[in-house]
């Protein structure tokens, strides 16, 4: 990330969306909105006086809601361009933050950039599944059931706990912890796929629980575990045997509001063949992966195809490539795939899209 | 004329194709429609199958 923000042959151009495309003399012509911060980037140094002096406030996005912001806000403290953004909707107008270097512009509107390219590489990732239609599973009823990439966010000492799982109803360490797998996922009714990496983070997720906190345990409710990969077969048995991470295969039915906040888990043990219960401190949903809000719309913009779910669909002999000449794509927007393997796709981006605008400057 | 790429997207993926087109020198523009770049990536505490830091 710091090396991208770097890169003299990279310009970054951050809360900015493509929202045009023209061909021009064998490229492209991108018209990027780039959206009002109501300050200004290139004075802005991040020094956060004026979040101190800010009224105003939003539930915090980055952290998925679990704690509040400013209106006026870093997105996240190492991120790039580290400026500072106002949140037009928390924004109250009143006290006209102060700010010394004179970064603060409250009449600031959004632009329009013309860019001329020869390629484009799509990388527009992945977006998390809302497990509130799955209205047995209790998300946003139970206090204490919350998605994977909130626990990420309560797990990470940068996180709204500095790192504790302190659960959301009382604040008290959660050491007891259910994760459900296929939350939306391999589900006719949601997503008909599996997202490939729910079963693997949410061992990781167990692991760092005891990590954490020697007398957690954890139970991985899964439908069957589809670990594939390289390691990662070693990976749920080192779980299992130094981590004390235990496997319940059954998909669970239901989870009840139990006493004092905890969670009550029914299921069916399909090992047993018998349907039981289990009470919990704190439920995590392996909720589902998919394309990023908007990759459908962009992908209209572009011209390039997608499936029913709306992952891009690209040609199954020259994986990177869209079917538009010019139009590359890579990671998750092409279907689920994890980090390595998104590291793997970009590359192989990269190359596609570099042989392409290379080959016309040469000819 | 100097060729140049769009790289839709900030996460992960945009961010080493931007890098590897970057490094054959290329003039690469990393567009990204959050605050900043990073995307789903920078919100994970740790990562499989290593629990490397994700950041």
């Amino acid at each position: 990330m710091l090396d991208a923000g770097r890169h003299p042959k990279i310009e970054i151009l951050a809360y900015s969306e493509v929202e045009g495309l023209r061909r021009r003399r064998g490229g492209f012509g991108l018209k990027v909105r780039r959206k009002s911060r109501y300050v200004k980037e290139d004075v802005c140094n991040a020094c956060g006086l004026c979040v101190e002096k800010c009224p105003g406030r939003a539930l915090d996005d980055f952290d998925m809601g679990l704690r509040k912001r400013k209106a006026i806000y870093l997105y996240f403290s190492q991120g790039i361009p580290a400026v500072m953004t106002i949140d037009p909707e928390a924004c109250i107008y009143l006290t006209k933050a102060k700010c010394d270097k004179g970064a603060i512009d409250y009449e600031m509107k959004d632009t329009m950039l013309d860019l001329d390219v020869d390629a484009v590489v799509v990388a527009t990732g992945v977006s998390i599944f809302d497990p509130t239609p799955l209205t047995h599973y209790g998300f946003g009823r139970i206090k204490n059931v919350i998605t994977g990439l909130q626990y990420e966010r309560l797990i990470n000492a940068t996180g709204p706990t500095g790192g504790h799982l302190y659960r959301p109803s009382d604040g008290k360490p959660a050491k007891k912890v259910a994760y459900l797998q296929c939350v939306g996922s391999r589900d006719l009714n949601y997503c008909g796929y599996c997202s490939s990496v729910c079963c693997m983070y949410s061992i990781k997720d167990a692991m760092l629980a005891r990590e954490h906190d020697p007398e957690s345990v954890s139970y991985i409710f899964h439908t069957d575990l589809r670990n594939v990969g390289k390691w990662f077969q070693k990976y749920e048995k080192r779980a299992a045997e130094e981590y004390d991470v235990r496997y319940i295969r059954g998909r669970v039915a239901e989870i009840e509001d139990g006493p004092d906040g905890n969670p009550i888990v029914w299921y069916e043990d399909t090992r047993q063949r018998k349907v039981e219960w289990l009470e919990v401190e704190m439920v995590v949903l392996a909720t589902a992966a998919m394309p990023a809000k908007g990759a459908k719309g962009l992908a209209r913009t572009l011209g390039i195809k997608t499936d029913k779910y709306g992952f891009v669909e690209t040609d199954p002999h020259n994986p990177a490539d869209t079917g538009v000449r010019g139009i590359f794509a890579c990671g998750f927007c092409k279907g689920p795939c994890d980090i390595p393997e998104t590291v793997s796709q970009a590359s192989a981006a990269a190359q596609r899209a570099a042989a392409h605008v290379l080959a016309g400057v040469t000819a | 004329m100097e060729p140049k790429v769009a790289v839709i997207g900030g996460g992960i993926g945009g961010i080493q194709a931007a890098l590897d087109l970057a490094e054959m020198g290329i003039q690469t523009y990393l567009i990204e429609k959050s605050p900043s770049i990073g995307g789903v990536m920078a919100q994970l505490d740790k990562t499989f199958p290593t629990n490397d830091c994700s950041i």
